[in-house]
């Protein structure tokens, strides 16, 4: 027979581990140089507040030479699933997003 | 897309006609990889037989930078965000040249020597005056809109760099602008 206070503090042993999401992080021209030559990487965050603005802060200390570009947002745009992120506009993140990191691009 | 019953005549005084596909990626040739379309397909593409005019733009690897003899460009894309962006660019233009038939819109990936052509965007419409524009329009927005980026390569000892368009700073500018006019 277990008393309920009893009960209460074995739930409280079994703390439900904090969700995490996928995504996939894709490096192109000066960002891919910066990073060392990474062209994509599968990357954890967690879920709880999961937003690009949050990513650039863990990519800023994932790839140290990448820092100050990536901080950058004048300089480093972001693609979120093929869609560019405005310049002040913070994106939620879901598990199966890719985004790709855009340096001021030259094309034409 | 224009609604056929408030279609105003244009300066020049051509009737503007609805266009049964104005959103039709068929009229559409869009590419991005590593060799351009011939320019025998270009025109070929372009060609229709209620079009006067054909109206296109062809950029070409410069033998100099800022004193700098350039010796190749080097290109890379986000391939599929890099069509997505063509493919907009050309309903975009639709819009505003609603007469225009068909659009090339092709770019290549990889090594570009000196004198060898990296883009070509492209345009046919009844009479001149659309397509020349349509074209420009769409060089110019290209520049500002599509994940392509150019690496110049110079002749001996000197860095290669990464080139950014000026289009692409004023473009990201302009969409905070109008995101901040609407809130």
């Amino acid at each position: 027979v277990h008393s309920k206070e009893a009960g209460s503090s074995r739930r409280q042993q079994f703390r439900i581990p904090m969700a995490t999401i996928t995504i996939k992080i894709l490096f192109f021209a000066s960002a891919r140089e910066a990073a060392g030559g990474i062209t994509s990487t599968n990357l954890e965050l967690d879920a709880d507040g999961a937003d690009t603005q949050v990513l650039r802060t863990k990519l800023a200390s994932l790839y140290p030479k990448l820092a100050p570009l990536v901080q950058d947002e004048e300089n480093l745009t972001l693609a979120l699933n093929e869609e560019y992120v405005d310049m002040g506009e913070v994106k939620q993140l879901s598990s199966g997003d890719t985004v790709a990191l855009i340096p001021p691009i030259s094309g034409g | 897309m224009a609604d056929s019953s408030t279609i105003e005549p244009l300066s020049d005084g051509t009737q503007q006609l609805p266009s049964s596909k104005q959103n039709g990626t068929n009229n559409y040739l869009i590419k991005v990889s590593d060799a351009l379309p011939s320019h025998h397909e270009i025109q070929k593409f372009l060609t229709a037989s209620n079009c006067g005019a054909i109206s296109t733009f062809t950029g070409i690897t410069r033998d100099n930078f800022a004193g700098k003899k350039v010796t190749s460009l080097s290109y890379e894309g986000y391939t599929p965000m890099a069509v997505k962006e063509l493919t907009n660019l050309c309903c975009d233009a639709q819009k505003k040249y609603p007469n225009v038939a068909r659009m090339v819109a092709v770019h290549i990936l990889g090594d570009c020597p000196v004198g060898e052509a990296s883009v070509v965007v492209g345009s046919s419409s009844p009479h001149r005056r659309e397509a020349i524009a349509c074209t420009e329009y769409l060089i110019d927005e290209l520049k500002g809109r599509v994940p392509i980026w150019k690496k110049e390569i110079y002749e001996g000892d000197e860095q290669s760099v990464w080139k950014e368009n000026v289009e692409w700073k004023d473009g990201r500018r302009r969409r905070v602008m109008v995101k901040e006019e609407s809130s």
